[in-house]
């Protein structure tokens, strides 16, 4: 009797379980949501409000009339799509050079590629700072955009090319004695069909240029050229005893929704790539 | 630059960078296949060659500028005191920031104590939630994807300020919503009291312990012991105290354990099947089967895992920066060094001993990685086309 009843029972222990993690993991995107529509009151109160009693939109009313919140967003935006079709572009090209092409030289460049893995992007910003600071970049967007520009991102350029190298020989070929040149090949053929890799890609780019904040904190140093991160990094105040928590989730969460659009129709690639590479997002 | 307006300037810069990108492109593949044909190779190889170049040359000039270049400016700087806010010129020092920084600075060794710490604490229990969900979510049943993608998304938010924020907030001693069920499961069950006041006591200890390692005084640490079991309205004071600091880390890094989760279903996966079977026909447990089985076939995940976790300790510096930040007694209990790095460089503009310092940052992950790339054939088998 009891035998039979115990797939069902582990069946059920293990989604309660799950259910259980996921509530816990996801918590903080709904607390996230939940703060932004109460009052200041509410937020600060010494008992749980789980659920805003009258939910407030008075929060966002008053952001979308804050002009620096609205530039932020827009320098971030600016700034993330500037940034990512650069780096895409030239990542894609540098991706054909190491997996269609058969030139002398190419295995020392791709072993220099990969070792350049190991450099900390820390351990660069001092000397980039002072090479920014003699171009007179300070101050611009420049020196978070045009170091991209230079296929910045070995990780991807290695994931790129391990697809790109499975693409059938024999497409490139015919083209050839069809009198096409390599770059009519790159980007007619090979780009078209390495899309779901590149989605893969622009996602991890679009994740990490839009989370970034340490660049931008260095080098952006007026408030009408903040981008998101480091705008609302300024809202919580630390002098302050209290915080105006409604109005910080009301940022968070319009600061958070792209990420979120983003990742829910690119899942299906970046789960599996990071399986695969041990890619991190 | 010339151009007041910021866009039109950075859109006019890109436009430049774009323009010089193709001219070294040029450049670059001219060159090699002068050279090429220099060395007597066929027509097909000569056309080979400037391809190569012609497409590999974003990265190649790239990585001159912003690679190679920098490194020997900074390792040079590195042995000066050259700072960019004064007009004289930099003195050599010879190894003397090296020296400052190894041996006298007690700001740098709290920040390796740290990562330390992390590594020793919070990774075990990152690694370990991670594969707990892992394993759950290897029994492959309906629904599956969505549980993966909610585990996942954490990571992708990780470290966003906004998301960083809403930790703040929910970290709060007082009305922080952590805190105010910690409070209220305590009110409801005597017995949750005790054991979360054990773990209080537990945390504070080693958390006082590791402080006194730092400065070399106990005194902290006597305190904490002297106040004995933590009394019944005790909770936790997350990013209030020293001895809390660390622990805030930790439970970010747990959150955002996606990562290692995925990694470690790639290595459940991997496993395969007829090994459970048979241990199965045997009559083993599913206990058993994890332990004997699954888990001595993951210990080469698992060092991955720690390798690459130990690297993302070392460079913490978000959570840092926007929950502790400018809260001076608190930030060097949890300073890391890439946030130390940050703080040298851009508050005294000491461009010499940042430099320095991060050479040596350079130089540990180095190490840190070479051991990773030295065990990698265990877990990863790179299909090199």
């Amino acid at each position: 009797m009891m035998k039979k009843y115990l797939p069902l029972l582990k069946g059920i222990l293990l989604y309660v379980l799950l259910t259980g993690a996921t509530v816990l993991m996801s918590f903080p995107l709904f607390w996230m949501i939940s703060s932004s529509l109460k009052t200041l009151q509410e937020t600060n109160s010494p008992g749980i409000v789980w659920v805003p009693r009258q939910p407030t939109l008075e929060a966002y009313t008053a952001i979308f009339h804050n002009q620096n919140f609205l530039r932020a967003y827009f320098n971030s935006v600016f700034y993330v799509t500037l940034a990512l079709a650069g780096t895409l572009i030239s990542i894609a090209a540098v991706s054909y050079a190491f997996s269609r092409i058969e030139w002398p030289g190419r295995n020392i460049v791709f072993f220099l590629m990969l070792s350049t893995m190991m450099i900390p992007a820390q351990a660069l910003i001092v000397p980039q700072y002072v090479f920014f600071n003699k171009l007179h970049w300070i101050g611009t967007f420049n020196p978070l955009i045009i170091p991209g520009y230079f296929a910045g991102g070995a990780a991807m350029i290695f994931l790129l090319r391990q697809f790109m190298a499975q693409i059938p020989r024999e497409l490139d070929e015919s083209a050839f004695v069809d009198g096409a040149s390599h770059v009519q090949i790159w980007w007619n053929i090979i780009m078209p069909l390495s899309a779901a890799p590149l989605a893969t890609i622009s996602t991890f780019l679009f994740v990490g240029i839009w989370n970034n904040l340490l660049t931008p904190l260095m080098y952006l140093q007026t408030v009408d050229l903040y981008t998101l991160p480091v705008y609302v990094s300024t809202l919580y105040n630390i002098n302050q005893t209290t915080q105006p928590w409604p109005t910080i989730m009301t940022a968070a969460v319009l600061t958070t929704i792209p990420l979120i659009i983003i990742f829910f129709f690119a899942q299906r690639y970046i789960l599996e790539s990071v399986a695969v590479s041990g890619l991190k997002g | 630059m010339l151009i007041d307006n910021p866009y039109i300037n950075v859109l006019v810069t890109a436009a430049l960078t774009v323009v010089f990108i193709i001219a070294s492109c040029y450049a670059l593949g001219f060159l090699a296949r002068s050279i090429a044909r220099m060395s007597g190779a066929s027509p097909k190889k000569q056309e080979n060659t400037f391809a190569g170049y012609f497409f590999a040359a974003p990265w190649i000039v790239g990585f001159l500028i912003f690679v190679v270049v920098p490194l020997g400016f900074s390792l040079y700087w590195s042995f000066t005191d050259y700072r960019v806010t004064s007009a004289e010129p930099a003195r050599w020092l010879g190894f003397e920031n090296y020296r400052t920084i190894l041996l006298k600075d007690s700001s740098f060794r709290a920040s390796i104590l740290n990562t330390l710490y992390l590594t020793v604490i919070g990774l075990p229990l990152e690694m370990a939630f991670a594969l707990l969900l892992a394993v759950l979510l290897n029994q492959k049943m309906r629904g599956e994807r969505v549980f993966r993608m909610s585990f996942y998304l954490p990571v992708i938010l990780g470290f966003n300020t906004a998301v960083l924020l809403c930790w703040r907030l929910m970290l709060n001693t007082g009305t922080g919503i952590i805190n105010q069920m910690i409070r209220s499961a305590s009110q409801a069950f005597p017995l949750f009291s005790y054991f979360s006041r054990s773990l209080i006591f537990l945390q504070e200890v080693s958390a006082a312990f590791f402080l006194g390692l730092n400065t070399g005084k106990y005194n902290l640490l006597q305190k904490v012991i002297a106040t004995g079991f933590p009394a019944e309205n005790r909770v936790p004071l997350w990013v209030q105290s020293p001895l809390w600091t660390k622990m805030s880390v930790i439970l970010l890094m747990v959150w955002g354990c996606g990562v290692m989760m995925l990694i470690f279903l790639a290595g459940l996966n991997n496993i395969p099947r007829e090994l459970h079977e048979a241990a199965e026909v045997d009559g083993a447990t599913s206990w058993q089967r994890f332990w004997r089985i699954s888990f001595p076939l993951l210990t080469p995940y698992i060092f991955y895992n720690l390798v690459v976790g130990m690297i993302a300790a070392l460079q913490i510096f978000e959570p840092i920066f926007v929950l502790y930040r400018d809260n001076q007694p608190i930030v060097s209990s949890t300073i890391t060094m890439v946030y130390y790095l940050w703080q040298k460089t851009f508050s005294h503009f000491e461009i010499g001993y940042g430099s320095a310092i991060s050479w040596i940052i350079l130089v540990i992950i180095m190490i840190v990685t070479i051991i990773q790339f030295y065990f990698q054939d265990r877990w990863v088998t790179y299909d090199v086309y």
